[in-house]
């Protein structure tokens, strides 16, 4: 291996590099920050954003964006909460309950946006608007108290491994097996790329674009209730900018917002956590608590920058090496 | 002579009644816009019961707007109830920060205004009446009974406090953070450097926050809550290490909050919450509705007034004399 070689695989692999240096970083100046445990809680805690950023990946990869994704997890999870506590439903049904209202949400951008035409930014900022006034309406702006038999499945584990890490790894490799395995995973990266021309092609793009729209609301409705069964309550405020910390995981783990680019093992999975490590570390550094969101920002500004140059170097040496091919085939 | 009393009697039960009525008529003809920013939590949901209550019982229409969270819209909202021409406004702010434009929008409408439990900035240049309760004395109270209890662990090394900060740009937040503060260094004999948490006001930050700070540092021995809402996730967490436990027990983390709500109060019963600061929302609502009608009444356009409600601990030693004091124990007394 060269060192033009090596030099390509560490650009490709800079969000890992990126995600071992913090790491090392915080461990350094906290021993306890390198146990297992710690790291253990760190995904647990970024599984809920983790599943909602899978959901916004899908969307992202077609070039799309759904800003309703916060909203979605709090009015799916208000919908489950109520039917637990006033018509005492099992935890189960009421996922499923939750699980349909987030589809029924992402439904309705679906069909704004394929059907109407109209543009993903606004569509999904208008349903953020209106699904938050439903939810409020609903509880009139109260908590729900969830019951403690969801509070026992958030804190649990089965085989060992937190349930909220379990559902957050089965959603990963669910996704990234549709995206990198199906064909509904090739149309979407298609789509993203160039949407006229995969519609030359015979991919289907309307069915592709609203497909997305549903997967991304049956994530942030998972990843709702996932979040919910550790908290114990659905506050008014639940899932407030959530999507933006969903929409950096993605961008974070490499997807571009333009589309056609991006993964979500390891991806979006690497920038979920990414985000809760920093949060975590800071935490555990003991760090001013007036500085924690400007460094946690900064070094959020700087991975996605460091991305940026990283496509660029990579597109250079892509170039490089196709021009000197074409001389060696002269030659 | 039975004729001239029926008349003087008549005349004057007329003349109450039409006094009454009067009276009633000019109450009736007031609009008071209520602009709550949320009903979140306990504590808000509360607060607004209490206001409404207190308003209701003096016959005023009220014009109540929620902003769910949203300082913007609560702008909005003012600039709106002046259009309407309202007599009075009382404002639960977002935060300390923005209602300093809302309450400079009133004051050029001539409006008098209120500012409901959560005072302006320091740095306000406009005119309202602040009724606020002293955030710094009252979590000073809590902390104070929570440091007894802390000497009584008689350890070898230093109490490890830690405080769960609310959100920064709230002056509560900061006036709880203070109390707690001043406490710490006052007993510095006692205890090592506080860990502060930061909790955004928010249940699913607060968690993780609090996950982290145990796993780095699992010998705390004090955990102030900035707000009894929080108490949950720290069940949870502390939960999950086995040191949920009643005081006396092996594990118990002494525990301590402020506000006063439903569930400081059934944790308090069963021992698992050593004290909580309470605010005295009562009294609170009352001072704002009696200090903004005076103000109507004088014709006083920018009324300028701190009210003060110094609160008190609730705390397992006085739970049982005191806890009809407290609105959480009420409403728990309430929902049985």
């Amino acid at each position: 291996m060269n060192n033009n070689q090596i030099g390509v695989l560490a650009l490709k692999n800079v969000p890992f590099l990126l995600f071992i240096a913090i790491f090392l970083v915080f461990g350094l100046m906290s021993d306890r920050f390198l146990e297992i445990q710690s790291f253990a809680n760190i995904v647990k805690q970024a599984s809920f954003i983790g599943i909602v950023a899978i959901g916004m990946t899908f969307v992202m990869l077609t070039g799309g964006i759904d800003l309703s994704v916060g909203t979605n997890m709090y009015l799916s999870t208000v919908v489950a909460g109520l039917l637990m506590k006033n018509y005492q439903l099992d935890p189960w049904l009421a996922l499923l309950a939750c699980l349909a209202t987030g589809l029924a949400m992402g439904g309705v951008n679906a069909f704004l946006i394929v059907r109407l035409r109209m543009v993903p930014f606004i569509v999904t900022l208008g349903t953020l608007v209106a699904g938050r006034g439903i939810g409020l309406l609903l509880t009139e702006s109260r908590g729900v108290i969830l019951p403690n038999e969801l509070f026992d499945f958030g804190s649990g584990s089965t085989f060992g491994i937190p349930n909220p890490i379990l559902v957050f790894l089965v959603i990963a490799v669910v996704g990234h097996l549709i995206l990198s395995r199906t064909v509904m995973g090739r149309h979407i990266y298609a789509v993203g790329y160039d949407a006229a021309t995969a519609k030359k092609a015979g991919i289907p793009v309307n069915r592709t674009l609203g497909s997305v729209y549903l997967v991304s609301g049956f994530c942030a409705a998972l990843g709702g209730f996932v979040s919910v069964s550790q908290l114990g309550i659905v506050n008014a405020g639940f899932g407030e900018f959530s999507e933006l910390y969903a929409i950096a995981a993605a961008v974070l783990g490499g997807t571009s917002l333009f589309g056609g680019i991006g993964s979500i093992l390891p991806g979006t999975v690497l920038g979920a956590v990414l985000i809760q490590m920093v949060q975590s570390g800071l935490v555990f550094v003991r760090v001013d608590i007036y500085l924690q969101p400007i460094i946690q920002a900064a070094i959020i500004f700087f991975a996605v920058l460091l991305d940026s140059i990283r496509s660029r170097k990579l597109a250079d040496l892509g170039k490089r090496r196709i021009r000197i091919e074409e001389e060696t085939t002269g030659g | 002579m039975i004729k001239k009393f029926l008349t003087i009697g008549l005349c004057s039960a007329a003349f109450a009644f039409g006094a009454h009525t009067a009276a009633q008529a000019q109450d009736k003809d007031l609009s008071i816009c209520f602009a709550y920013q949320t009903l979140e939590t306990e504590f808000w949901v509360a607060g607004h019961a209490a206001m409404t209550q207190s308003l209701d019982e003096k016959g005023i229409k009220v014009i109540e707007v929620n902003a769910n969270e949203d300082a913007n819209r609560q702008f909005e909202q003012i600039k709106d109830c002046i259009t309407q021409g309202v007599d009075g406004i009382i404002i639960i702010p977002q935060d300390g920060e923005s209602v300093i434009k809302m309450i400079g929008e009133a004051n050029k409408a001539g409006i008098p205004v209120a500012v409901f439990n959560r005072p302006p900035n320091p740095d306000n240049p406009n005119d309202a009446i602040v009724v606020v309760a002293d955030n710094v004395s009252i979590a000073e109270a809590a902390v104070e009974h929570l440091t007894k209890k802390a000497r009584e662990l008689n350890l070898d090394r230093k109490v490890q406090p830690l405080i769960m900060v609310g959100a920064l740009a709230d002056t509560n937040a900061i006036g709880r953070r203070e109390g707690f503060n001043n406490v710490i260094k006052a007993n510095s004999d006692l205890y090592a450097e506080p860990i502060e948490v930061p909790t955004e006001w928010d249940a699913s930050v607060a968690l993780a926050n609090l996950e982290s700070a145990l796993q780095a540092n699992p010998d705390v021995d004090v955990i102030f809550t900035s707000s009894d809402f929080l108490f949950p996730q720290i069940r949870a967490v502390l939960s999950q290490q086995g040191r949920w436990q009643p005081s006396g027990q092996e594990g118990h983390v002494i525990l301590g909050g402020l506000d006063g709500d439903v569930t400081a109060c059934k944790l308090i019963r069963d021992g698992y919450v050593d004290a909580t600061g309470v605010q005295d929302l009562f009294f609170e609502a009352d001072s704002t509705v009696e200090a903004l009608l005076k103000a109507i009444e004088e014709g006083d356009k920018t009324p300028k007034q701190q009210i003060d409600d110094k609160g008190f601990a609730l705390t397992q030693d006085n739970e049982a004399e005191r806890h009809q004091d407290m609105w959480g124990c009420v409403l728990a007394d309430k929902q049985g």
